[in-house]
């Protein structure tokens, strides 16, 4: 893995010495061992701050947004998962291709930091990170550790289909190899959610939704969100609040609209990165929402996950002669 | 200042009689959430302290609260306001929470007293609890109190090795400990002090993360045109994690809601953040705080800063959950720190 | 698409329905509002997403 920061560390002192682009996006080091932060080095000096290890978890991807109405050029270090979202914004318009230069990292998984905080203390020191294929060696000053990819990956790691980024301009490693087994995906939590009967799927997403803060960390993470404006956020006065979508009483029917909406608005967009459910503060499972879209898209209009190509029409955007018709 | 101490089964014959006679809030868990909430048997109470636990503050300011219900009538607009609040104990009180009530207190019953939070704030008996474990992220030490100081609470309980240690703070806790006296006693308390004591110093080791706040304030009285806070805010998603889980965040916005049946609604209440686009947005179209820079700023200014300035407290307690829940890193601890270093 | 996810999060299939009927077929309208209006007597009224009003 220390080539890897090292090549990164290089190729971003490289790209901003000579002002090919003015930023780079990366990850540097948190503040607790198994932690990292997005990270925005703009000069050779800063670029030395750039790391990589299991614990990049975050899509940076979704800043590019934040300077979409700019002219400067910029890098953004990128995951498999991640980089889906690269060609997200470039199909969507909101990012052109030419203003952005990929910097792709082959990704062997990353670590749960909560698995990995009830071993480590997190204030150990972060020495190295070697990914052995089947197992990370992690070591700190307070020792050295061996975690098993079985155990202790993310959930979403645990199934990648994207090892290495689907678009880049700079790889900074060796490809991984995906097991050909590994390349569909089977759905099998979607599927027993859809066996239940309709008061046992009711009650399971009344006790998540219940407790939704509707803080809209999913919303603001995801890179399929986009929108200059946002429905749920509208520049209304209080009593016109009847106005809008939805209001800002964080009730559960309310909160049901907010997450259908935003399910029906990444449908055949989501990119299945994983974020919304990272960050959700009460653990509310949005990715058995969002791959059901996904899984449905498969199903209905033979699309593979989004993402992978920047892609001609999206299924619910676009019409083909051989869409199925369901409602006839 | 009444010491009393009760034993474990005891203790749980004190919780039902808790919760038969008013409404009682205490932690429980759901789907690994630990959430204050209204408590229908007392087998689901997780006194958890060193799990991570959602404040209390919605107790008193609830995430959204009617305030009046309005109905068209024959020749007039008739309003309904919602009943008062029954009497009722939040059980189970962190440290940092007890003391994050004394800073919201000067908010709602300062110079506008606020019915609403007043009205649940002085029928609410407050049972505080010393935590058992310091986390990682925790720096209470830092705004001078600590893993076992009552202040804010009316009655606190230290989990000693025979039960708990009950010190009445306030007239409250005195009556508590009066109501429930069969089940109290004074047996052994001095030795349960002693543990007590011993446990402060033993939790006292665990703060890991160093922290000052000295010249922290008077650096930021200088500091609202620093280019710091432009680069601070880039990685921030503007989400309301942070405000959310905070103790002492305390904005909201009213809003009006149709419904119910022709002609009627309800003026509600709920909590805002200042990390969303719509918030202090003028009727004009402008707004002070356009973007990240200035909401993030507002953020920092408010806990370290304009809180102290306005009420002579800090609107921060160190109890870390910001900085755990953060979904990049945003880190209190370490902004303080930086402060320091460019101010 | 909608339909299947209005499913998935728990309302009753029968509750939500699409049907193509064209201009002239005007004797099928009125079949399929009492066939749905029957289906959803027989569910009782909806409960889901209706505590704010």
């Amino acid at each position: 893995m220390k080539q890897i920061v090292d090549r990164l560390r290089q190729e971003a002192a490289r790209l901003l010495a000579a002002g090919d682009v003015a930023m780079v996006i990366g990850y540097a080091k948190g503040t607790d061992v198994a932690r990292t932060t997005p990270y925005f080095a703009t000069n050779e000096e800063e670029a030395q701050n750039l790391t990589w290890n299991p614990f990049c978890t975050n899509n940076l991807v979704k800043y590019l947004l934040d300077f979409r109405f700019e002219d400067t050029k910029l890098a953004v270090v990128v995951k498999g998962c991640d980089s889906k979202g690269i060609n997200r914004l470039i199909y969507d318009r909101q990012f052109p291709r030419e203003r952005v230069v990929v910097l792709g990292v082959p990704c062997g998984g990353l670590l749960d930091r909560s698995k990995v905080l009830a071993t480590i203390d997190p204030g150990a020191e972060l020495q190295s990170v070697e990914d052995l294929g089947q197992e990370f060696v992690v070591r700190t000053d307070h020792g050295e550790f061996t975690f098993a990819k079985e155990q202790y990956l993310l959930p979403k790691c645990a199934v990648c289909r994207n090892p290495n980024p689907v678009i880049s301009d700079v790889l900074l490693g060796e490809e991984l190899p995906v097991a050909e087994e590994e390349k569909s995906d089977t759905f099998d939590d979607i599927v027993e959610m859809e066996a239940l009967d309709p008061a046992a799927k009711s009650a399971f997403w009344d006790r998540h939704f219940n407790r939704c803060l509707r803080c809209y960390a999913c919303r603001n993470v995801c890179p399929a969100c986009n929108c200059r404006e946002c429905a749920f956020e509208q520049a209304v006065p209080g009593w016109q609040q009847e106005a809008c979508w939805l209001s800002k009483k964080a009730s559960v029917d309310n909160n049901y609209t907010f997450h259908l909406i935003r399910m029906f608005d990444v449908t055949g967009r989501c990119i299945d990165c994983g974020e919304c459910e990272r960050v959700c503060p009460v653990n509310i499972p949005l990715r058995k929402l969002y791959r059901k879209v996904i899984k449905d898209v498969q199903e209905l209009f033979g699309d593979t996950t989004p993402g992978l190509n920047i892609g001609d029409g999206l299924p619910l955007t676009s019409y083909r002669k051989e869409d199925p018709e369901e409602f006839m | 200042m009444t010491v009393k101490l009760i034993n474990k089964d005891r203790f749980n014959v004190f919780l039902e009689r808790l919760a038969s006679g008013n409404e009682l809030v205490a932690p429980i868990e759901e789907d690994g959430n630990i959430f204050y909430r209204r408590v229908t048997s007392v087998n689901e109470i997780t006194l958890e302290a060193d799990a991570f636990c959602f404040a209390p503050k919605g107790h008193f300011f609830p995430q959204y609260e009617v305030l009046y219900k309005y109905q068209q009538g024959s020749n007039a607009l008739v309003l309904e306001e919602p009943g008062p609040a029954g009497p009722s104990v939040l059980l189970g009180v962190k440290p940092c929470d007890a003391r994050a009530l004394l800073s919201l207190d000067p908010v709602f019953d300062g110079n506008y007293k606020d019915a609403y939070y007043l009205d649940k704030r002085v029928k609410t008996t407050i049972i505080g609890l010393s935590c058992r474990k310091v986390r990682y992220n925790c720096f209470c030490r830092a705004f001078g109190f600590g893993p076992t100081s009552g202040e804010g609470a009316d009655l606190f309980l230290t989990e000693v090795k025979d039960g708990y240690l009950a010190e009445a703070l306030t007239s409250k806790g005195e009556a508590l400990l009066k109501d429930y006296s069969d089940l109290f006693t004074e047996t052994g308390v001095d030795g349960a002090l002693q543990e007590k004591e011993q446990l402060a110093v033993q939790l006292d080791t665990q703060f890991k993360r160093k922290v000052d706040l000295d010249g922290v304030k008077a650096r930021l009285d200088n500091m609202f045109e620093h280019p710091y806070w432009e680069r601070l805010a880039r990685k921030c998603l503007t989400c309301g994690i942070c405000t959310f889980v905070c103790p002492t965040c305390h904005c909201f916005d009213i809003i009006d809601e149709n419904g119910g049946g022709s002609n009627c609604g309800s003026r509600l209440r709920c909590w805002d953040a200042c990390m969303f686009t719509d918030f202090t947005l003028h009727t004009s179209g402008h707004n002070p705080r356009p973007g990240k820079k200035e909401r993030v700023r507002n953020r920092f200014m408010h806990k370290l800063k304009y809180h102290l300035d306005r009420y002579r407290v800090t609107g921060c307690v160190g109890c870390g959950r910001c900085i755990e829940k953060c979904p990049v890193n945003m880190d209190i601890i370490q902004v303080i720190a930086e402060i320091k270093e460019v101010g | 698409m909608f339909k299947r996810l209005m499913e998935y999060v728990g309302f009753e299939p029968e509750r939500f329905e699409v049907r193509w009927i064209s201009g002239s077929e005007g004797g099928k309208v009125v079949e399929t509002a009492i066939e749905m209006a029957e289906k959803i007597k027989a569910l009782g009224p909806n409960r889901k997403m209706r505590d704010a009003k």
